[in-house]
């Protein structure tokens, strides 16, 4: 069997077509939103979400409803629990991190302990591509065009408030809102990540690529200070 | 002259400690005003209030009739002190000056025609045009110090509030900045500058606040930081 043949064999069965469009929803989406956890020094947050959304995914399993919604559920407590360790109990940012992120990855670990399943917990954390079903795909797909566009359109404010918040807020943009919608846009990309490529790869995608991707504007940029040099 | 910005009784606190209590200060278009004081005194929590970055009791009023170019609105640039941008962002100077642009009541727009122009007229202005295209990572601090400047600029303030903006620059730094500042202040602009430099507040700017919680002293600089009071003032050593 040539190698053309191999590939274009397999990608006749519906279920690796299925894990083909879910993997390329995820490696589009992730690496464009992880751009900017790494660039705002995100990562650590993003990495703790991506451990904390287990605690949704379990309790929705235990539940019987969508493991989506369920990991959804839990990036949103993650955001919320974080913000209120350090601006209620003042803890400093890493800190707030930790325990939030780590006190609901041991929820997690629990519950998926408690399932009939206990396998669920590597399928939660490494996903399966060629187990996803027909609605997992279209509700990635759905989800990532979404990412897709909200940075494209959102570039902007992203540039201003990623490089200078101080000098954001001065412009009168409003950074608190800012950062919260892009903390919960990063925690949406491990949600669309989980049954693919699973949490912890969801996040590997995602900031690995990120921080890969970050010299390539630089030395692009370099490039072309020395060929257009006004004059 | 009638001020572009106004602030009468105006009091800044930052829970039990009082910043600044019952300062009255107007700006006019076209003055060059070094504010002077020292550390502690209350200078940035000034312009902070001035630039509505602060909580503050008083009122500061903006008078848009005032300014060579009525736009119906005070445009209120300022330049923190120790500004922390992410110089290891991979940005070329004119996007960093470019984010100076943004307007939050449309912040999807992208960059037109009128945008860039102001841009490349704040690059010009204070001598960073051929950095343009340099990638921000690669800057002296000087030169980041006067691409901060240029994002001030382009966003075409009437009032420009800077905060230190010579703290840690060298003689050429500071003089190519004092004089891109003047060359503002006669094109219309007023400018706010809270300064440690005496030496450098009575040579190159025409009028001296003196702030200490509250204005001690408000006049000509060679007048309010003649040599004798300076002493008086700030009780500060070996600058008479």
């Amino acid at each position: 069997m040539t190698g053309i043949g191999w590939l274009t064999q397999s990608l006749s069965y519906p279920f690796m077509q299925r894990a083909a469009l879910a993997t390329v929803a995820v490696g589009v989406a992730a690496p464009l939103a992880g751009v900017w956890a790494t660039s705002r020094r995100l990562v650590y947050l993003t990495d703790a979400m991506s451990h904390a959304i287990l605690a949704g995914v379990a309790a929705a399993a235990l539940l019987g409803s969508s493991l989506l919604a369920g990991g959804l559920v839990a990036a949103v407590v993650m955001a919320i629990l974080v913000a209120v360790l350090v601006v209620r109990a003042r803890l400093p940012e890493d800190s707030a991190i930790g325990v939030a992120g780590q006190g609901l990855f041991a929820l997690g670990v629990i519950g998926v302990s408690l399932n009939a399943e206990p396998r669920a917990l590597s399928h939660v954390l490494f996903g399966n591509p060629v187990t996803v079903t027909a609605g997992d795909v279209a509700a990635e797909m759905v989800l990532a065009v979404g990412i897709v566009a909200a940075v494209v359109v959102c570039l902007p404010v992203l540039v201003a408030t990623t490089l200078d918040t101080g000098h954001a807020r001065t412009l009168g943009v409003r950074t608190g809102v800012a950062d919260t919608v892009l903390i919960l846009g990063l925690g949406l990309v491990v949600v669309i990540g989980l049954t693919t490529v699973g949490a912890c790869c969801s996040t590997a995608t995602r900031d690995g690529a990120g921080t890969t991707a970050r010299p390539v504007p630089t030395a692009w940029c370099s490039s072309a200070a020395t060929s257009t040099a006004p004059s | 002259m009638s001020p572009v910005l106004q602030a009468r009784g105006l009091s800044v606190r930052y829970g039990p400690i009082t910043a600044l209590a019952n300062v009255d200060f107007a700006v006019a278009a076209g003055e060059l005003v070094a504010l002077v004081g020292r550390n502690g005194a209350g200078k940035s929590s000034l312009l902070r209030a001035l630039a509505g970055l602060v909580a503050y009791r008083g009122t500061v009023e903006h008078h848009p009739a005032a300014c060579p170019r009525d736009r119906g609105r005070v445009r209120v640039a300022y330049v923190a002190q120790r500004a922390t941008p992410r110089w290891d962002l991979p940005v070329s100077v004119r996007q960093v000056v470019g984010t100076g642009r943004l307007d939050p009541r449309r912040w999807w727009r992208r960059p037109g025609a009128g945008d860039r122009q102001a841009v490349d007229a704040a690059l010009r202005r204070v001598g960073v045009w051929s950095l343009a295209d340099r990638p921000v990572q690669a800057l002296s601090g000087g030169q980041a110090q006067r691409v901060l400047l240029a994002r001030a600029l382009a966003q075409e303030p009437d009032v420009l509030l800077l905060d230190e903006p010579c703290e840690g620059l060298d003689a050429a730094s500071t003089g190519a900045l004092v004089d891109a500042l003047t060359a503002l202040a006669a094109d219309g602009v007023a400018v706010c500058c809270a300064l440690h430099e005496i030496d450098l507040a009575r040579g190159a700017f025409r009028r001296a606040v003196a702030v200490d919680r509250t204005v001690l002293a408000d006049g000509p600089a060679g007048e309010v930081l003649s040599r004798g009071r300076v002493a008086d003032l700030f009780g500060l050593a070996g600058t008479g």
